[in-house]
Order: structure tokens, then C-alpha cells, then sequence
């Protein structure tokens, strides 16, 4: 998996790789359009493994909100972008 | 609402059992991705797990248990007035193990014995079915089992749950008290069955006795949905027992977990705000070995002893049903702790 580097903010190429990276999935089959339904490896168990690496890489502790509300890989990026992780496009 | 306090309950030891079998979820797991097993792992936690393999059952491990915590008691099989045996993964639909167990044990057949089928919230229901059961009545001495197999009912091809489980079995002794004032005992119980198909083996009991689906005669678990149901239990869960109690987190002296999950009980941690070093973890040796995870983090997982004597304890028992529970309980310095590991499968009666 690729590790961010400290506080350094992520692209969104480097995020989307990320994401696939912690889904066990392919990247090239991961956009932001992506949905959890498209992705084998986003099943309950793939989301608890995201939320843990949301919050071991990132430090991100998710809400309850947050977490009910992750339903395509657009939803991690926003997650990604309100906590001050994703670079501004 | 089912909440409750016990009085003229105390617990004089706790055993556990577990098989001496090792499975090494990092070495030893072939069937996914080991890339996938490392990120499986440093989620949930559970590095090693002990594996009942296809002849020890979770009456073997309680009855193991049972014997050395009778011996280190000095009871006498004779003095034991019933036994209580807590699990899912019985030996037979018919009879229940708690017979079996009466017999292997010596107990006098004036002894009540019987089966509670009850998960991971198992061990709470326990504690209080024990409790009840020391009043209005001539039953002095209660015998607490809880074990189960579940690596038995896993498919080790399903990531959800193929690395997260371990088998164990429990013995707890508990008697009428007889000490001028022992603290009272605290309940808090609670049940879900909207939420029952989170965790279930759809096939072999019942309703679809002779599936012909391989996959029904194992365990499914929808992971995100126990998740969400244990987030939003367990919060108001402790706070319903510390008000029932009428004590605040900082009188207790250790929250024990069912030991479900590794980052599951830490964002639980975080958001009840508990101190880390009261809440003891042992997933990384034994997996969540189902209800009996919380007396067997009493055994392995108390290593410290506090300056209290008795300690309290906030035991929380969460999971299939869904059902879910709390016990507040005060634990005596001088209870007999047993932990061992089980050796020869001993499927015959003694």
C-alpha cells in the first residue's frame, strides 16, 4: 500500500490509487464514479479494513454519519477532502 | 427494560480452556492473498487463534476447564447444585451438553443442568441467570459453562470471518455468598431480532435442515451491519449499567470486552472515552473466540493487580441475535484463576 507521507496532501490520481490499494482491487477499476457495488473487495469486511486505514494513514476517525454514508469511492475522496487530506483539483 | 441487581451473589473462580493447537493467521493461511491477510490482520488484530480441529467440541473444552477449577476450589462434584452451560455449538441438538456434562462431571443428579443458546452476549446472560438462580431457593453453588467451536462453523475461504475466530471453553464457580456485605451485582439486557440474519448459519437446525447449499452450514456474517449495531449499542450500554450501579467509569477497574474485533473495540475505546490500559485485549493470541472471549480475558487478560481488592468489572457481551448485554460485578483477589490448554480429545463420557 502507498503510504502518505506525513501531512503531505494527496493528489487525487495518488488518493484514488490509495483507495484501490486498500480495497484489494486493480486501480485501473477505481474512478470516483465507482460505486461499492462495482468493487469485489468493497464488502463489509473491505469496509471495516478502509476505516481502520482511514484512520492508521490518515488519522481520520469517522463519524457515524461518515460511515453510513460511503457508498462510492466520490464518498471516500469527500471524506478524504473535509478531513484536509485530498489537494484541490 | 431489563435491567437488574443481585445481591448475595459472589465469584469464587474463574478456568479457561483452550486447544493446544496453534493457527498463525500471518504463516499458516493459505487460502487468501497473504497481501490481504496483512491488511485483514492490522484491522481486526488477531494474529494467532487455537483451533478445536474436528474432534474437540466446546463441551470437552468446559469440562476441562470445570475439573481443574473444582479441584482448585476443594467443591466437591457433590456440592454443586446446577450447572448452566452457555453455547452454540453444542455437541448434539439432542441432548444438551449440560447432561453430558452433569455426567462427566459427577454431579449429583440433584443437580439442575441445562443449555442457554446464546452468542457473544452469552457470558452476561450467564452471570445473571446464575445470580437469579441463588435466591428463593436451596441452590448454593452454580456452575457457569461457556464454550464454543467456532472455527468449526467458518469456510476458510470467507474473508469475513475465516481469521477472526478462535475456539475456547470456561468454567466460573459461583455461590451464594455468605460474607457480611459483598457488593451487589448490575444488569443491563437487551435483544434485536431485527438484525438476526448479521450473524447465521442459515442451514442444519430446524428451518432448512438438509440445505444443499455447502455455503448454509457455515456461519455468515455481514460485517458493516455488526459494526454499526456494536457502535451504536455499547456507548449507551455502559452508561445504562454505571447509572443502574450508581458509579462512574473512573470506579471501574477494568472493562472487558468481548473481544469481537481489534478496531472495533478501540473506536469503541475512543468514543466512550475509556482508559486504554483498563480495557485488556488479547485478540492478537486468541482471536474472538465468541462469548467465552470474556472470561478468558479475565484469565489472560487481568495480569495487573489493581489496589482495590474486590476489583470491579464491566464485563460487555454483544453480538448474534442480536443480543447484547452488561454486567458490573465486583472480582475478589482471592478467586482461583485457572488457565489451560486442551490436550486429548476426550469425546466418551469418563
Amino acid at each position: 500500500m502507498r503510504r502518505p507521507n506525513g501531512d503531505q496532501l494527496l493528489r487525487l490520481e495518488d488518493a484514488v490509487e490509495w483507495i484501490a490499494d486498500a480495497l484489494a482491487t486493480d486501480p485501473s477499476l477505481v474512478s470516483p464514479a465507482t460505486q461499492r457495488s462495482d468493487l469485489k473487495g468493497w464488502d463489509s469486511l473491505g469496509q471495516l479494513i478502509l476505516m481502520s486505514a482511514l484512520d492508521q494513514d490518515f488519522g481520520i476517525k469517522l463519524t457515524e454519519d461518515e460511515v453510513g454514508s460511503m457508498a462510492s469511492v466520490q464518498d471516500i475522496l469527500d471524506v478524504l477532502k473535509r478531513h484536509g487530506r485530498l489537494r484541490a483539483s | 427494560m431489563a435491567t437488574f441487581s443481585v445481591s448475595g451473589a459472589a465469584v469464587r473462580g474463574i478456568a479457561t480452556s483452550v486447544p493446544q493447537a496453534r493457527f498463525n493467521n500471518i504463516t499458516d493461511t493459505k487460502t487468501l492473498p497473504s497481501d490481504e491477510v496483512r491488511k485483514i490482520v492490522a484491522m481486526a488484530g488477531v494474529v494467532e487463534r487455537r483451533v478445536a480441529g474436528d474432534t474437540i467440541t466446546s463441551s470437552d473444552l468446559c469440562y476441562a476447564a470445570a475439573r481443574s477449577l473444582l479441584q482448585g476450589l476443594d467443591w466437591t462434584p457433590e456440592s454443586v447444585d446446577a450447572l448452566v452451560m452457555v453455547t452454540q455449538t453444542p455437541d448434539y441438538f439432542m441432548p444438551s451438553s449440560s447432561c453430558i456434562l452433569q455426567k462427566r462431571l459427577g454431579l449429583s443428579d440433584r443437580c439442575a443442568a441445562f443449555d442457554v443458546g446464546l452468542g457473544c452476549s452469552g457470558y452476561v446472560y450467564g452471570l445473571w441467570l446464575s445470580g437469579m438462580m441463588l435466591h428463593g431457593g436451596d441452590i448454593k453453588r452454580v456452575l457457569l459453562l461457556h464454550g464454543e467451536t467456532p472455527t468449526r462453523y467458518v469456510r476458510e475461504d470467507d474473508r469475513a470471518v475465516s481469521l477472526l475466530f478462535g475456539d475456547a471453553g470456561s468454567a466460573t464457580a459461583i455461590e451464594r455468598s455468605s460474607e457480611p456485605y459483598s457488593p451487589p451485582w448490575h444488569f443491563a439486557l437487551h435483544t434485536d431480532g431485527g438484525g438476526y440474519r448479521d450473524l447465521i448459519i442459515d442451514g442444519g437446525a430446524f428451518r432448512d435442515r438438509f440445505s444443499a447449499s455447502a455455503a448454509d452450514h457455515y456461519v455468515h456474517m455481514n460485517g458493516a451491519n455488526v459494526f454499526n449495531f456494536t457502535i451504536k449499542s455499547v456507548p449507551p450500554l455502559i452508561e445504562e449499567v454505571l447509572n443502574l450501579a450508581g458509579r462512574a467509569k473512573e470506579d471501574i477497574d477494568y472493562f472487558v470486552f468481548h473481544q469481537s474485533n481489534r478496531f472495533i473495540i478501540q473506536h469503541l475505546v475512543r468514543t466512550c472515552g475509556l482508559p486504554s490500559d483498563k480495557v485488556p485485549l488479547i485478540l492478537d493470541r486468541y482471536g474472538n473466540c465468541g462469548g467465552p472471549s470474556l472470561p478468558l480475558t479475565i484469565t489472560e487478560g487481568l495480569r495487573t493487580a489493581t489496589g482495590r481488592d474486590p476489583s470491579t468489572l464491566l464485563l460487555l457481551g454483544y453480538g448474534a441475535g442480536l443480543s447484547w448485554g452488561a454486567a458490573l460485578l465486583p472480582f475478589a483477589r482471592a478467586a482461583v484463576i485457572r488457565h489451560l490448554e486442551y490436550t486429548t480429545p476426550k469425546g466418551d463420557l469418563e
